[in-house]
């Protein structure tokens, strides 16, 4: 008498699936969405009547120890420039936004000289400012 | 034969899952904490170039010490800044004549300057920035 071999079936299981795809897209969302600069100390200074930044595509940020940074790397103000053009590259006027953190104590000549640079970069300035509570 | 009825009401969710939730629970909250939307101020300015003397003295000038504000070379109250702008603002017709060049000392703390600056944009000025021109000299 010949008996059968006994197949056994390894799927995965499809009740995991739903919670797979979710981690996937958390993972994804915080990839794309989470800006370099997060671990680097700085105060916001404060102003009225503020509007969403939207999307950016670059970052400069003068921290508390007057370090700057483009998208969360150091650089000097003499790079900074260059460095603009070419994260904006052939981008259209409009989608060229470069979001500016300065803490609130930095002075003037320090800020003025890169605020210059941006702007000779052709970027398209929005200060990240908190919002005033009268 | 009389059976009895079972009355099965609490149903438990399976416990294996109970992980699972958690760690999707704290992801999620994670996410909402850290992805917090900027807001911020837009701020058009004009790309540098050289602008002769004899032109600047026909723009509304701006300037900044640590914690003043002169218009023109007067000191103005923070809180007439915007108002002084406007009447001065009024009085020009052309876009270009609404070009207000800030001149800010090397002192001038950020939190002030925007304060400032905002002002000025509030008032319908155009900000121009008149920085110092930094010149090497060669020591022989």
């Amino acid at each position: 008498m010949k008996i059968n071999r006994r197949t056994s079936r390894a799927t995965v299981p499809s009740m995991a699936m739903g919670d797979i795809a979710f981690n996937l897209l958390i993972f994804f969302v915080i990839l794309a969405r989470m800006q370099d600069d997060n671990h680097l100390q700085w105060t916001p200074a404060k102003a009225s009547q503020l509007e969403s930044a939207g999307h950016s595509l670059a970052s400069v940020l003068i921290d508390e120890d007057n370090k700057l940074y483009l998208n969360g790397q150091e650089i000097g103000v003499s790079q900074l420039a260059g460095q603009i053009e070419e994260v904006l590259g052939d981008a259209p006027q409009g989608e060229r936004t470069v979001l500016v953190k300065v803490h609130n104590e930095t002075l003037a000549q320090r800020f003025e000289p890169v605020i210059e640079a941006i702007s000779e970069a052709g970027g398209d300035l929005v200060h990240i400012v908190e919002e005033q509570r009268e | 034969m009389r059976i009895a009825r079972t009355t099965k009401l609490l149903v438990e969710p399976p416990s294996s899952a109970t992980g699972d939730i958690a760690f999707n629970l704290i992801v999620f909250f994670l996410v909402c904490a850290s992805v917090q939307p900027d807001s911020g101020r837009k701020q058009t300015i004009p790309s540098s170039e050289t602008v002769e003397e004899d032109k600047q003295t026909e723009n509304i000038e701006v300037a900044l010490t640590r914690t003043a504000v002169l218009v023109n070379g007067d000191a103005i109250p923070n809180n007439r800044v915007v108002s002084r702008l406007k009447t001065l603002l009024a009085a020009k017709s052309q876009p270009d004549e609404k070009v207000v060049v800030v001149k800010s000392a090397p002192d001038t703390p950020y939190n002030h300057w925007i304060f400032a600056t905002t002002s000025i944009e509030d008032a319908g000025g155009v900000i121009t920035l008149q920085l110092e021109e930094e010149r090497e000299v060669q020591v022989p």
